[in-house]
């Protein structure tokens, strides 16, 4: 086994009940010193899925400690704009007026949080600089055009469920020429539901902060990361036990070939593995592969809100890093 | 099909598909709490209408002419006064917002003498009885799911309390020994034969003892144990001879002692007995005119008659059936002394009866009709002597609140006081626990013993096998009611008076022969059976199997109830027949020749909707089987087990645990006293009450503000509902250690799950306030708020208010602000002079919390004595915070230990990370193997998109679920791979992550966090306060106080005990020894040896409290350095 | 400061409005007047939500 793995990569093990490390001899990114040029040299990105929301890269060459610190800082310090303040003129629905609040203040937005500053003093009045303002202002009534058969609250009532598209945006001084499409993100998000009488009249102000201070304004659904699986046969599984390997990972990663009559299994593409170790299920299957795991290979997955799109969040995400180690030295020289 | 093939029945038997959905049918006809309400609608309907008729006469020693009789009686509709003798139908809602009893009208139709005339009234208001929701008079029966809320009612809630003044009252269900029937037990003189007596008018425990070799009887009215002979003489049997023939015991040497006695004593015939019986009996206390005229002789006849054996009947002084009836208990007494397999065991639970609200109810209502009778009768005894120009109208002194208030006062407090009975009992009811769906439906289940709490006996506790099925047998409460507080199984039913009479004509007719006319002989022959029936003796019987044969026959086919029971007991050699109210019983499939009656197609029809549970019982497949009856089956609980001589299947086996244990997923996975802590911390979960919670005004209220139903269910949970209204939430939950905030069971949070609503609730309060009236015609008012001159603005109290002086809803409290600006005439203002200026001193109705509350809404109304009442429900919302108590379903509590940012947290290769970290130290000591298996369940519904099972006795099987985990490509074990939130590597231990039932429970430390420097002192002691609520101190107790002195720091004693506390300089006279004042020694009249010091005022209270008491504590001082 | 504002005539004069608890009709009673809905005869009565502004933190 030791002599298939060592190779110059940096590996975790997945035994059958632990995660075991295997460094090669010569030093890997995980244990030398970290130089720039070294870096420069072997660090490689590689975009492989960018969709509208959601991209994946891979970042190799990296040791773990920046890898999480991307990670971490698109989780938590990158910010975005989010409802904040909710001012009740009124409610007279069902829904308390702190839940409204919350739900509403979790609603994804539609604005570039770089366009905007920081609001330094939570008390003050907001600004065109730091502020955005919305309004709801919403009343159910019953439907008079309604066929008066249908039972459904749809026909009965008008206005029964509001949805965040019923949020208006209140441009404060110039902000309307500044920017041009500013609202929530999706426009079928449940905010209460209503029956003939109640009414909502609300103005909401929201502002912009980090995903630290409340998750509302993380502006991804989940940033991570994953190492990139290798697996290695040691011996050749062939026949029924060979399909059986086959299940035992997820789709893709191991092919059977047929050949002279014969079917064996090989590994096609380990990377989307999930890494279930369902092998170890099987007595007779066990011995038969290693499942490792690159140290310095990470898969990125960042699935972006819809605030910004995901590869801004990471390079966002690096400036703040740089902006932190500037801020750092700056300290640093003036001790 | 032909069953007598010897073959076929050697096949197995096929399992019986979907059984378990008679269940779901049962509960559909019987509810969840129909043994509450088919007590009270017994009660109404027709056991009422049989205490007015035993009371219905009522006549007047004044007027030979005058009577009363009651013709009739019935409950009405629930309704409320509108004043000027209009009643309106009401709500239970409506009563519980208005602080109302939800009572109807009991209404008599009388007959009755006005002078010489005879008058009938019919539909005579005597009283208002209150109504059990969900009873046959309530408005919520039978009513659709629209109506129930348009009537503001969940249509989830179960029913069978009462709304008294407001409140929801339980008359919890009370266990009790059975009336009625021998019981052989170990007393102070060894082995005793006990009957309790319980008839409508008498209530008496007789006891036969046995005292050095002889027998005697023993009876609260006699002052003295009699020996049974002559007990016998009294009852007319004579003959020593025949005496032993209605004993009936072989070795007669073992009587003869007894036998003497008549012998020494002289007595030979019936008067002789009676005169000796007349001469034990205990002095009546007060003696009437009819009582007066009666000899001992006489009186000893009527308290054998009626008082001794009370429930065994007596017609015409005939006393053979009570020789016969007392000579079958000298016999047990005899037959247990000399093998103890005859001793009865008292917690065997076919020896017990339940008492449920509608008997609890008649017992008070007969005891107050009978005083309301009796109050008429004093009237009209006092007024009819009397000549008055109109005639006495008996009608116009009917007055309807005697009635009322005694059984709301009854309900309201729960003290069950019956004077016939002398009976006193309390806390028979209790307030309807709303903190859950849950809590309220454990409640209507609950059983009470009549065991007293404190008493450390095993007995009574411990689980009974006879509690099988009929009882939960997890659901207790821990310390000292353990085992006495019990809950009732999932399908138990709880009986109600069934008719004797047709029962005994039956049986009559079935082969019984009539006590009566047999002989003394034959009673106690070897072949014979005696046949009891609810304790009585009916008859003697040789051929036993046949009667009991067409008893179930009978039964099944539905001629008979189908809750009288039968069951043989040989070692007495008797046939039980028992219709009585109270016993428990639960549904069985019946089995025939190895085959049960219920087949697939039944159950398939039943699918279909085109059979109903009834018709299984019409159709005699599923019969009903009590504890004791149950014994004489032979009751498989799967079809495979059946057996030739199988006589019953069980339907389901899950039902044998109750609601609250219905909730753990896979609890035969457990530890049982885990189910146990559930059982009693599912109460406490904060959740959803109902589907009306948001237009009640609770007290206190908590609820979640997005409960989710459980990924894992088990078939309970949708039996109980508890899907509808759950209370807790799916977490996603990573066993593993994190930081060292999680040890004893503390919890790791993750932040942002927090911040996206997880365990995040509301808790309501309510602030009440009633505007008196007072007699001198003032009033409590209510003023505006007051305004700041300066400002114009109100004052800071003030803030919240509005123009009427009520807050408002939807503002925001701090402490100490004002809700009602209320004030209260001062007793000044004299009655009838209409001064203009009432002075009034102001009691406002304040907000007391550090955290700011918002006001839900305020309501308005009367109640019924029409007195304006203000009810305020006030509102708070919380996040789950450091401390916070929350528990998943398998008695694992935990507090919170660390809030934890989400990138702090670990993920895994799907980037998923969890909402809650707990330490796997949790495990190995508790074995909550279901807990694990809830999370595997729950993954694998998560990735499947459905939810698994996880019942008692079935659900999803491991291997099952393991296969669905591994064919999403999951890792079969649920452990998966994470990677570390801080430092971004693998960690070296695959994680068990996955979904877990939580719950919050109502302990949160906002409510319990409390500190102080410095802060209020009792106004007697000068010391530090007590208690959170008084802003009090902290106690360094008994035990902290013995640590100090073990080290030895004595200056920091003496600082906490009384420089902290309740230091105090006195002056002591180093004279006399006493206590001086300002330097100065009163008695001694000096101040020459007068010096202060210091020391507790708790001292100094002393030493002037002994002084006052004529003591005289005298001090000493000495310098320190002497 | 404050000064008492003895049986402030505002309420009297200006009689609150309360919103039935059944029809949710809204009825004008002034102090020590029947409550009682004008339209349906119910007994309960619901105080209308404040006038001021609340302000909420979205957390």
């Amino acid at each position: 086994m030791d002599n298939i793995l060592n190779d110059e990569k940096p590996r975790v093990i997945l035994g059958e009940y632990k995660v075991t490390q295997n460094l090669p001899s010569e030093p890997t990114v995980l244990d030398e010193k970290w130089d720039l040029k070294t870096f420069k040299k072997r660090f490689r990105v590689v975009i492989v899925r960018s969709e509208e929301n959601e991209l994946e890269f891979d970042l190799i060459g990296i040791h773990p400690f920046l890898a999480n610190t991307f990670r971490r800082l698109m989780l938590s310090d990158v910010p975005t704009m989010a409802i904040e303040k909710v001012h009740i003129l009124n409610n007279t629905s069902i829904i308390q007026d702190e839940v409204l609040a919350h739900r509403l203040g979790l609603i994804p937005l539609k604005a570039d949080p770089r366009l905007f500053e920081m609001k330094t003093d939570p008390t003050a009045e907001g600004t065109e600089q730091d502020t955005l303002e919305f309004a709801l202002k919403i009343k159910c009534t019953n439907n008079k055009d309604s066929s008066k058969d249908s039972l459904r609250a749809e026909d009965m009532y008008k206005n029964n469920n509001v949805y965040s598209k019923h949020i208006k945006w209140v441009p404060i001084g110039k902000q309307k020429e500044r920017f041009s499409d500013v609202g929530p993100i999706h426009p079928d998000i449940l905010i209460a539901k209503m029956r003939p009488g109640h009414e909502l009249d609300l103005k909401l102000l929201a502002v912009k902060s980090n995903g630290r201070d409340h998750a509302k304004f993380s502006p991804v659904a989940t940033a991570f990361y994953r190492l990139l699986p290798d697996i290695k046969l040691l011996r050749e599984v062939e026949g029924e036990a060979a399909e059986r390997l086959q299940k035992c990972f997820s789709p893709g990663v191991i092919s059977i070939r047929h050949e002279k009559g014969r079917k064996y299994a090989v590994v096609a593409n380990a990377r989307y593995d999930t890494g279930s170790r369902n092998v170890f299920r099987y007595e007779d299957l066990k011995d038969a592969v290693a499942m490792t795991k690159i140290q310095d290979h990470f898969i990125f997955t960042v699935e972006s809100v819809g605030a910004l799109p995901p590869d801004v969040i990471f390079m966002e995400a690096v400036k703040i890093l740089k902006d932190k180690c500037l801020a750092l030295l700056d300290e640093l020289s003036h001790v | 099909m032909d069953f007598d093939d010897p073959a076929l029945l050697k096949k197995p038997i096929k399992e019986i598909e979907e059984k378990w959905k008679l269940v779901p049918a049962f509960l559909k006809v019987k509810g969840l709490v129909k043994q509450h309400i088919d007590s009270f609608n017994y009660f109404i309907n027709v056991d009422i209408k049989k205490i007015v008729e035993a009371n219905n006469k009522l006549v007047c020693d004044a007027d030979p002419l005058f009577y009363v009789k009651y013709t009739n009686v019935y409950v009405g509709r629930p309704d409320v006064d509108e004043g000027f003798n209009i009643s309106k139908p009401t709500t239970p809602h409506e009563c519980r917002l208005r602080d109302m009893t939800y009572s109807a009208p009991i209404s008599v139709d009388i007959e009755y003498t006005r002078g010489t005339q005879r008058v009938s009234k019919a539909g005579l208001m005597i009283g208002r009885m209150p109504i059990m929701l969900r009873s046959s008079n309530c408005v919520l029966t039978n009513k659709s799911e629209y109506e129930l809320a348009k009537m503001n009612e969940c249509p989830l809630d179960p029913g069978g309390y009462f709304v008294v003044k407001g409140q929801e009252k339980v008359i919890l269900i009370q266990e009790q020994l059975s009336k009625n029937r021998m019981i052989v037990e170990e007393s102070k003189f060894g082995v005793q034969c006990a009957v309790t007596s319980s008839t409508h008018e008498k209530k008496s425990r007789t006891n036969v003892v046995c005292k050095a070799n002889k027998y005697y009887l023993g009876h609260n009215s006699l002052t003295d144990l009699v020996p049974v002979s002559i007990i016998f003489k009294a009852l007319d049997v004579t003959s020593d001879k025949e005496i032993c023939e209605l004993i009936g015991v072989e070795d007669i040497s073992k009587l003869t002692p007894t036998l003497e006695e008549c012998h020494t004593l002289k007595i030979y015939t019936q008067l002789g007995a009676l005169k000796h019986i007349g001469s034990k009996l205990v002095a009546k206390r007060y003696v009437t005119s009819a009582s007066k005229m009666k000899t001992p002789v006489d009186e000893a006849r009527d308290v054998l008659a009626t008082t001794v054996l009370a429930h065994v009947p007596v017609e015409n002084y005939n006393f053979r059936m009570k020789a016969i009836y007392l000579g079958v208990m000298v016999k047990r007494v005899i037959e247990a002394q000399s093998d103890k397999k005859f001793m009865d065991d008292k917690d065997y639970y076919g020896n017990k009866r339940l008492e449920l609200a509608g008997s609890l109810l008649s017992l008070m209502f007969e005891d107050v009709f009978k005083r309301f009778n009796w109050e008429l009768k004093s009237i009209a005894e006092k007024t009819i002597p009397k000549i008055r120009a109109t005639q006495f109208d008996v009608v116009k002194y009917m007055r309807s609140d005697l009635i009322t208030n005694c059984l709301v006062y009854a309900i309201s407090t729960g003290n069950w006081t019956i004077k016939r009975f002398r009976m006193e009992r309390l806390g028979v009811t209790q307030v309807l626990s709303r903190l859950s769906y849950i809590s309220a439906l454990g409640m209507m289940t609950r059983v009470n013993s009549q065991f007293e709490k404190t008493r450390k006996v095993s007995g009574p506790r411990s689980l009974q096998p006879s509690q099988w099925g009929m009882l939960c047998p997890s659901d207790t409460p821990e310390g000292e009611a353990c085992g006495l507080v019990k809950n009732l199984a999932l399908m138990t039913h709880i009986t109600t008076d069934v008719d004797e009479y047709p029962l005994i004509r039956l049986a009559n007719n079935a082969g019984v022969v009539d006590i009566n006319m047999s002989s003394g002989m034959s009673i106690h022959s070897p072949e014979t059976f005696f046949v009891f029936l609810n304790g009585n003796i009916l008859g003697t019987i040789r051929n036993y199997k046949k009667l009991i044969h067409t008893f179930r026959m009978l039964r099944r086919s539905g001629l008979i109830s189908g809750y009288v029971s039968i069951y043989p007991n040989f070692l007495h050699r008797c046939i039980y027949i028992s219709s009585d109210g109270g016993r428990l019983c639960r549904p069985y499939i019946i089995v025939e020749r190895g085959r049960p009656l219920v087949t697939q197609n039944h159950i398939i029809e039943l699918e279909k909707g085109i059979r109903s549970f009834e018709d299984f019982l019409h159709d005699g497949l599923i019969e009903f089987l009590d504890v004791n009856e149950e014994n004489d089956s032979f009751i498989a609980c799967y079809e495979k087990d059946i057996t030739d001589l199988t006589t019953h299947l069980e339907i389901a086996t899950f039902t044998l645990l109750g609601v609250c244990a219905g909730l753990v997923p896979y609890p035969h996975h457990n530890q049982s006293p885990r189910n146990t802590y559930q059982c009693a911390m599912g109460k406490q979960a904060m959740g959803t009450i109902g589907y009306n919670q948001k237009n009640r005004m609770d007290t206190l209220l908590y609820s979640l503000v997005y409960p989710q139903a459980p990924m894992v269910k088990t078939k309970s949970i949708e039996l109980t509902n508890f899907d509808k209204l759950p209370a807790g939430q799916n977490a996603t939950i990573a066993v593993m250690s994190y930081s060292g905030y999680d040890i004893e069971d503390a919890l790791i949070i993750n932040k942002a799950s927090i911040d996206r609503g997880f365990g995040r609730c509301l808790v309501y309060k309510n602030s009440k306030c009633v505007m008196k009236r007072y007699a001198n015609q003032t009033f409590d008012r209510i003023q505006g708020p007051l305004i700041d001159t300066t400002t114009n603005a109100p004052m800071w109290k003030h803030a919240v208010l509005d123009m009427d002086g009520i807050v408002a809803p939807g503002e925001s409290v701090d402490n100490k602000q004002v809700l009602v600006n209320k004030s209260v005439p001062t007793v000044s203002a004299v009655p009838g002079s209409q001064t203009t200026s009432v002075e009034y001193k102001d009691t406002p109705i304040c907000y007391r919390n550090n955290e700011p509350s918002y006001i839900e809404k305020v309501l308005v109304s009367t109640n019924e004595e029409d007195t304006t009442i203000i009810k305020i429900l006030l509102r708070q919302t919380r996040r789950p915070e450091i401390g916070d108590k929350f528990s998943s379903r398998h008695g694992q509590k935990g507090v919170v230990g660390l809030v934890v940012e989400q990138e702090d947290m670990p993920f895994n290769e799907y980037g998923i990370c969890p909402d809650i970290i707990m330490n796997p130290h949790g495990y190995p000591s508790r074995m909550t193997v279901g807990k694990l298996i809830e999370l595997l369940a729950g993954k694998a519904g998560l990735v499947e998109g459905k939810f698994h099972y996880g019942t008692a006795f079935g659900g999803s099987k491991v291997n099952d679920v393991c296969e669905e985990l591994a064919k999403h490509g999951f890792n079969y074990q649920g452990k998966d791979f994470f990677y570390s939130g801080i430092t971004g590597e693998p960690l070296e231990a695959y994680i068990y992550s996955g979904p877990v039932y939580y719950q919050k429970l109502k302990h949160m430390v906002q409510d319990k966090i409390h500190a102080r420097g410095r802060g209020p002192r009792a106004v007697l002691t000068r010391q530090p306060t007590e208690g959170r609520s008084r802003d009090g101190g902290l106690r360094l107790g008994e035990m902290e106080r013995d640590c100090l002195i073990g080290y030895g720091a004595s200056m920091m004693l003496i600082e906490r005990l009384m420089v902290s506390s309740d230091q105090c300089e006195v002056d002591v006279c180093n004279l006399c020894g006493r206590l001086g004042y300002c330097g100065w020694c009163n008695s001694c009249k000096s101040s020459r040896e007068v010096s202060s010091i210091t020391m507790p005022y708790a001292c100094k209270l002393l030493l002037t409290e002994l002084q006052a008491m004529n003591i005289t504590a005298r001090l000493t001082l000495n310098h320190y350095c002497e | 400061m404050s000064e008492p504002s003895t049986k402030d005539s505002g309420a009297t004069k200006t009689p609150m409005v309360y919103i039935c608890g059944e029809c949710h009709n809204e009825n004008e009673i002034r102090p020590r007047d029947p409550i009682r809905c004008r339209e349906c005869g119910y007994r309960i009565m619901y105080k209308k939500r404040t006038k001021r502004l609340a302000v909420f933190d979205a957390r």
